[in-house]
Parts: C-alpha cells; sequence; structure tokens
C-alpha cells in the first residue's frame, strides 16, 4: 500500500471516529476507543437505525458523497474500516 | 427492532364476496353485508374487539359497556367500508371526490426545496384514496411498510402492483430501509412513514385523549438530519363518494443540540399527537388504531 493512501485513510478513519462521537452523541466513549474494525451496528458498538441517518449525513455533508450511490451497500457500513475505505475510494472534497 | 406479528383477517373467498356484491349492486349494496359479516367479528373475534377497546375506552370515555361495544361495532363498518372503496377505486368501478386541503402549501415546499418531504401518516381513512390525490403533486410516492402477506388482501387491494408512482420500502431492508428513505428524499420524491404504531421503534411520550401513549419519534429525526419538512397526511370519507385529504399541518423540526436531539423531537411527536386528537374529536370512527398505543409495551420502547 503506498504510504500516501495509508495516511489518507488514517486521516479519514480518525475524522470519521470524531464525527461519530459527536454527530451521535457516544456517550462514555472516546474516537481512540473505537477499534477499526469494531462491528458498528447492532453487536459491537450498538448503532441502530437512526444512527445510520446520521452516518449518511456526514458521509454526504463531511466527504461529499451521494447518497444514491449507497443503495445495496450494506457492505459499507460494516465497521470504521469498511465506512474509511469507501470514503477513500470515492472522495470528492474530503476536507 | 422488534418484531411484531399480527394476525391476518380476510380470505380469498370473502373477498370474493364482497367484490361480487360490488360490481352487482354498487358501494350501498357492499356497505350492506358489512353489517352482518362485522357483528360477526365484534361476537366471535375478541382479539379484534380488545385491540379496538384501548382507543374506544379514551376516545368515548362517557359511554358505558354497551355503548362501547357499539362504538367498537361502528368502527369496524367504517374500517370496512375504507376496504371497499379501496377496491372500489383499485379496480376501476368508479372514483371518489377529494378535496385536498393544503395542496398549495405542499406544492411550494416541493417547488422551494430541492429535497423531497416525509408524509407523516397514520391508520386512518383510506390510503389508496390518498395516492389517487397526491398523484396531481407529480412525484413519487415511497410507502414505508412491510410487503402485504396475505395473499387474499393483496391480490384484491392491489398493494405492491408495480405503480411506477407509489413504491415501497420494507422497514426489513438493511437498517430499516433508511438508505432508501435518505436517497428517496434527496431526490425530491416524497416518503410516507406510518407515525402511529412503533413496530418496536423507539418511541416518545405524549399525552393523547387524556392518558399518556407512545408515538415512534423516527420521521422527525430523519427529517431533522435530512433538513426536510414532515407534513401530516390524513384523510377521512366525509359522505358516500366524497374523501378530504389533508395535507395542511406542516412541521420543519431541527435540533439545536445532537446531545438532546430525542427531546427535542418530542416536541413535534407531541404537536402531531394534537393533530390526531383533533382528527379523532372530527372522525371518531375513522382512527383505526386496533392496538392499545398506551400499553406498557410501547413505554419499553421509550427507553
Amino acid at each position: 500500500m503506498p504510504s500516501n493512501e495509508a495516511q489518507d485513510l488514517a486521516r479519514i478513519k480518525k475524522t470519521l471516529k470524531e464525527l461519530l462521537v459527536a454527530d451521535l452523541s457516544l456517550e462514555d466513549i472516546k474516537p481512540e476507543e473505537i477499534r477499526d474494525d469494531e462491528v458498528l451496528f447492532g453487536e459491537g458498538l450498538g448503532l441502530d437505525s437512526l444512527d445510520a441517518v446520521e452516518i449518511v449525513v456526514i458521509l454526504q455533508r463531511k466527504f461529499g458523497l451521494e447518497v444514491k450511490d449507497l443503495e445495496n451497500r450494506k457492505d459499507v457500513f460494516y465497521s470504521i474500516d469498511t465506512l474509511a475505505k469507501y470514503i477513500y475510494e470515492n472522495k470528492k472534497n474530503i476536507s | 427492532m422488534k418484531q411484531v406479528t399480527e394476525r391476518k383477517r380476510g380470505n380469498r373467498l370473502g373477498f370474493w364476496f364482497f367484490r361480487t356484491s360490488l360490481k352487482w349492486t354498487g358501494l350501498s349494496g357492499a356497505y350492506g353485508l358489512l353489517y352482518f359479516v362485522c357483528l360477526y367479528y365484534l361476537i366471535f373475534d375478541r382479539t379484534a374487539v380488545s385491540a379496538s377497546m384501548a382507543y374506544i375506552q379514551r376516545r368515548f370515555r362517557a359511554f358505558n359497556g354497551i355503548r362501547k361495544y357499539l362504538a367498537v361495532y361502528r368502527l369496524f363498518i367504517s374500517q370496512g367500508k375504507s376496504l371497499i372503496d379501496r377496491y372500489y377505486v383499485v379496480s376501476g368501478l368508479g372514483q371518489f371526490d377529494i378535496e385536498l386541503r393544503g395542496y398549495d402549501r405542499i406544492k411550494g415546499l416541493l417547488r422551494d426545496s430541492k429535497k423531497g418531504i416525509i408524509l407523516l401518516t397514520a391508520h386512518v381513512g383510506n390510503w389508496q384514496v390518498t395516492m389517487t390525490a397526491l398523484e396531481k403533486l407529480g412525484k413519487t410516492v415511497y410507502l414505508l411498510m412491510s410487503p402485504e402477506e396475505n395473499a387474499a388482501v393483496k391480490n384484491s387491494l392491489n398493494i405492491d402492483s408495480g405503480n411506477e408512482k407509489v413504491k415501497i420500502i420494507s422497514p426489513d431492508n438493511f437498517l430499516g430501509g433508511i438508505i432508501e428513505i435518505m436517497k428517496a428524499i434527496d431526490e425530491g420524491s416524497l416518503v410516507s412513514i406510518m407515525g402511529d404504531r412503533s413496530y418496536g421503534h423507539s418511541t416518545s411520550e405524549v399525552a393523547l385523549l387524556g392518558d399518556r401513549a407512545y408515538f415512534p419519534h423516527s420521521a422527525f429525526s430523519i427529517a431533522a438530519a435530512a433538513r426536510c419538512p414532515v407534513v401530516v397526511l390524513l384523510s377521512a370519507k366525509v359522505s358516500t363518494r366524497k374523501y378530504v385529504v389533508d395535507v395542511s399541518h406542516v412541521m420543519e423540526p431541527r435540533y439545536r443540540s445532537r446531545a438532546k436531539k430525542k427531546e427535542e423531537m418530542e416536541g413535534f411527536v407531541q404537536a402531531y399527537a394534537r393533530v390526531l386528537e383533533d382528527y379523532s374529536a372530527e372522525y371518531p370512527y375513522q382512527w383505526f388504531m386496533f392496538h392499545d398505543i398506551w400499553g406498557p409495551e410501547n413505554k419499553a420502547a421509550a427507553n
């Protein structure tokens, strides 16, 4: 993996974790405590469908991604790893 | 999300009977049959009567036992008429006059924003007639509902018919269909969500008909995140051949603090409950609430 890709992915994961904790109002959890491979929904982090709304909004507003491209992409929402990979591959205006 | 399983009523023979009488005798003849069929349900279907009582007892507090049973009977007949009317429309036997209240407002909302609208509806009136009324907006309407499992109901009422302008998003989809809902709103479409039953979703406590009831807040949470309006969608039968469809109640849910999002949504859920309370005051036998939304099992979902 080229080093700049690894750096980009690491930066995206860090930003994602910070946004999840802030926008989903996750109590008693710090961004650095979320594992990259932790399952987001159900088991693991325990997010629900209304949290998914906020994640979609994050992907739209913070990363400039289109919601229509996320249809039937269950795999994207599995973990921070899968979200970051999707953002990296589809990013348009990562801040 | 908790799965809710309910008994399905109606079979092919029953629907054939009503279809045939509708073709031969028209609406009034088919309505006449209802008085016998509903009497059967009133006497023998304890589950249906019991399920209706939670609403009837609160709506008609001054009624004694006999009058409450009569109210349940009227509620059954009213829902039967709604089903017959639905078949009447989808089978092309005729149309109803529809008065659409709030059309200019909803048209203005769609014109001024690229976003769609969440139509927050309830188990009231007749959604088939409502969909007919909304056709003039020229927008695709997505219904968040489970695919009809009762084949007799599905075939007779033309549900899941593949209508290009009315599409179904199943709550059984990944994340409860949230991605499809957000996509539809983004495309400027209308998304219809039932707001008067939780179906296992997280709820907010509201004052309703003199008691504390529990309504889901998901429609408001989605609208706040997607920055789109919520329009309460109601319909009511006002005469044998006329319906009123009301889209005049518009809300713009937003939250100032993400940490207190649920608390901030409660005000909007209460406003919706007040609209339904007013509706039940005007059309007491057209809120087909066959579920105890005041019951403790709904409260559990509120936590």
